[in-house]
């Protein structure tokens, strides 16, 4: 018997986890790539990294104290978020994450503190704007490596619990066979740290322009498109081959579908195009950041707005609109606009140029 | 399946199948104010579920109706449906028949929504019910993903994870749940899986080899049983889509 079947009646289920979500994914993956850009520079103090990593770190802070907020605006009872630390769940891996963020938080900002203590005392020796908050905050200025490289281990455990639990919550639901996927995490953290790369690459274009900070950085950037490529590839492999039934269950999920497969030819062109570019234009950097940047975040729009497009149990699948309200829109540019005023904030206290500076301003010192 | 079928009996459980409801209605309408006696005790002694005979469903949607207003289910949104389908057979010259599946939260015994809340909002009560515990949820939605029969949603007027209770108010003062209650064809029969003696166990028991429940590679262990469904309609059904869809609300 060969069927035709034809939902006539079903309950359409609306996204449950908002445009906010991807916001809060996205955020909070630049941030811990970018922290982790800035080891090379800060802590290891790897020749020619200095500016790279000082300006990745004003990235892994911004885009830290902006996620959060976005994450708070997903739940639908925000003023109960104390409800987190009060009922801690063990089974929970988003549980879990109400304990990492503030142990990733806490390590970042006072690594990026101390870091930056000896920026904020010259802003405020130098009389720009906000010179006496950057003098509080400079709290005399020192240069202190032991609590540097301490506070850069507590971020580091903070943010390997972060990306370990963003990407394990998402990969451990069965009920959405797109996101219950072994290789689901280790995409998000590839995509993310490309990301942070771009950012990067945006900050060096519009501060000091050093080209060979902008080579370093494609160089970075065209590995990690190669990493994405491959474990994009594994991904199709695996659920072509029936090797892994999960991935295979994914792709029949979302195979079928004319927007998905134009989905995954657009991250697959985008990917390219940025391999191509880092390799053989690696001048490119505002280019090439902002393809990367677009990809992390499309990654996660696809994959968290896309994926629930896909009903558990009905037929076909459901059309997702962005609203223009707080549910849609308004999450979106509401966290772009507290990014850019954290942005607007920090760089007041640590011009961008000083930061990329790096060795120059530090030898200048 | 088998093991809750298998169940052992609680001592003394009063059956909960729609004909000792019935019976009882008398009493409990009388003396519902001076003697608060319900015909279903609300005890752990009951082990609730629910039996679907699909082929006894006629898709009139009373049963969502009276869920709706039972429990005030805002408006694009619902605690139950049936899921209505319009089925060709290519190679007959038949026309198409429709096909009718009721679908609620399956209080399943090994239910994927309670591990991931992050609060312990949803919990599953001594009875079977798997309930949310609306004055700890904060409303993350995460039972939602987890849900595999979509029987979650965000209940824009509380701002809480929401969900089919099998009616637990109504049940725990010794009623049917509302679905039950209003159901044209019969086709929903509720009770106390552990009472042999109860329609429900009964009916389970007789049907069994004509048994299924929906997603069964995903272990849930559900506590909704149908009769007569269709193999093709277990799981996430492969066919062409609704292009209905419930108004949008201007919620935030």
């Amino acid at each position: 018997m060969n069927p035709n079947i034809v939902e006539t009646i079903n309950v359409a289920r609306e996204v449950a986890w908002l445009p906010w979500a991807v916001q809060y994914f996205f955020l909070i993956g630049l941030s811990y790539g970018a922290y982790l850009l800035s080891l090379p520079g800060v802590v290891f103090r790897r020749p020619g990294w200095a500016g790279i990593s000082r300006l990745a770190l004003l990235g892994a802070l911004v885009c830290g104290l902006a996620a959060p907020v976005a994450l708070l605006a997903d739940l639908h009872q925000p003023g109960r978020f104390w409800h987190f630390y009060a009922y801690f769940t063990p089974t929970s891996w988003m549980s879990w994450g109400a304990f990492f963020i503030p142990v990733y938080l806490g390590g970042l900002l006072t690594y990026a503190w101390l870091a930056f203590r000896p920026d904020l005392a010259r802003h405020a020796q130098s009389g720009g704007k906000l010179s006496g908050l950057a003098n509080v905050l400079a709290y005399g200025g020192h240069d202190s490596r032991g609590a540097l490289k301490a506070a850069a281990l507590l971020a580091f455990v903070g943010a390997a619990l972060v990306a370990l639990y963003t990407g394990a919550e998402v990969a451990v639901v069965q009920a959405r066979p797109l996101w219950n996927t072994p290789l689901l995490p280790l995409q998000f953290f590839v995509t993310a740290f490309a990301g942070a790369v771009g950012l990067a690459l945006l900050f060096n274009r519009f501060s000091v322009r050093d080209q060979a900070a902008n080579r370093r950085m494609a160089g970075v950037l065209a590995a990690t498109q190669v990493v994405a490529l491959a474990v994009g590839a594994l991904w199709l492999a695996l659920g072509l081959s029936g090797v892994s039934p999960v991935h295979a269950q994914a792709l029949a999920e979302v195979g079928p579908s004319a927007n998905w497969q134009f989905s995954a030819a657009w991250a697959v062109t985008a990917t390219v195009l940025t391999l191509l570019l880092a390799w053989k234009w690696p001048g490119s950097g505002l280019l090439i950041g902002l393809l990367a940047l677009h990809s992390a975040w499309m990654m996660r729009w696809s994959i968290f707005i896309g994926g629930q497009e896909v009903p558990k149990t009905g037929a076909g699948y459901y059309t997702y609109s962005l609203p223009l309200g707080p549910e849609g829109l308004m999450g979106i540019v509401g966290t772009a606009g507290l990014w850019v005023f954290l942005f607007v904030l920090i760089t007041t206290l640590l011009p961008l140029d000083r930061l990329a500076a790096g060795d120059t301003d530090k030898a200048a010192a | 399946m088998k093991e809750a079928l298998e169940t052992p009996p609680c001592a003394a459980p009063a059956s909960a199948s729609r004909r000792n409801f019935l019976r009882g209605v008398p009493v409990v309408t009388a003396a519902a104010v001076a003697v608060p006696t319900p015909a279903i005790a609300s005890t752990a002694k009951h082990q609730w579920a629910m039996l679907i005979d699909v082929r006894k469903c006629i898709g009139c949607q009373a049963c969502t109706v009276s869920c709706i207003q039972e429990n005030a289910v805002p408006e694009g949104s619902f605690r139950t449906v049936v899921s209505t389908y319009s089925v060709k057979l290519t190679d007959s010259a038949q026309p198409a028949g429709t096909y009718v599946l009721p679908r609620l939260c399956n209080h399943c015994d090994n239910p994927p929504c309670i591990p991931v809340c992050p609060v312990s909002a949803t919990y599953k009560r001594e009875d079977g019910i798997v309930a949310v515990d609306g004055d700890r949820c904060v409303g993350c939605a995460y039972c939602v993903q987890a849900c595999p029969y979509d029987a979650r949603f965000i209940n824009h007027d509380t701002g809480k994870a929401d969900k089919c209770t099998f009616c637990a108010h109504r049940v725990d003062a010794g009623l049917l749940p509302a679905c039950v209650e209003t159901c044209v064809g019969g086709a929903r029969i509720f009770g106390d899986i552990s009472d042999p003696e109860g329609e429900l166990a009964r009916r389970l028991k007789e049907t069994q080899p004509q048994l299924k429940v929906l997603k069964p590679e995903l272990d849930t262990a559900p506590r909704v049983f149908y009769i007569g469904l269709d193999e093709r309609f277990t799981g996430k059904v492969e066919g062409q889509g609704t292009l209905w869809k419930p108004r949008s609300l201007p919620h935030a």
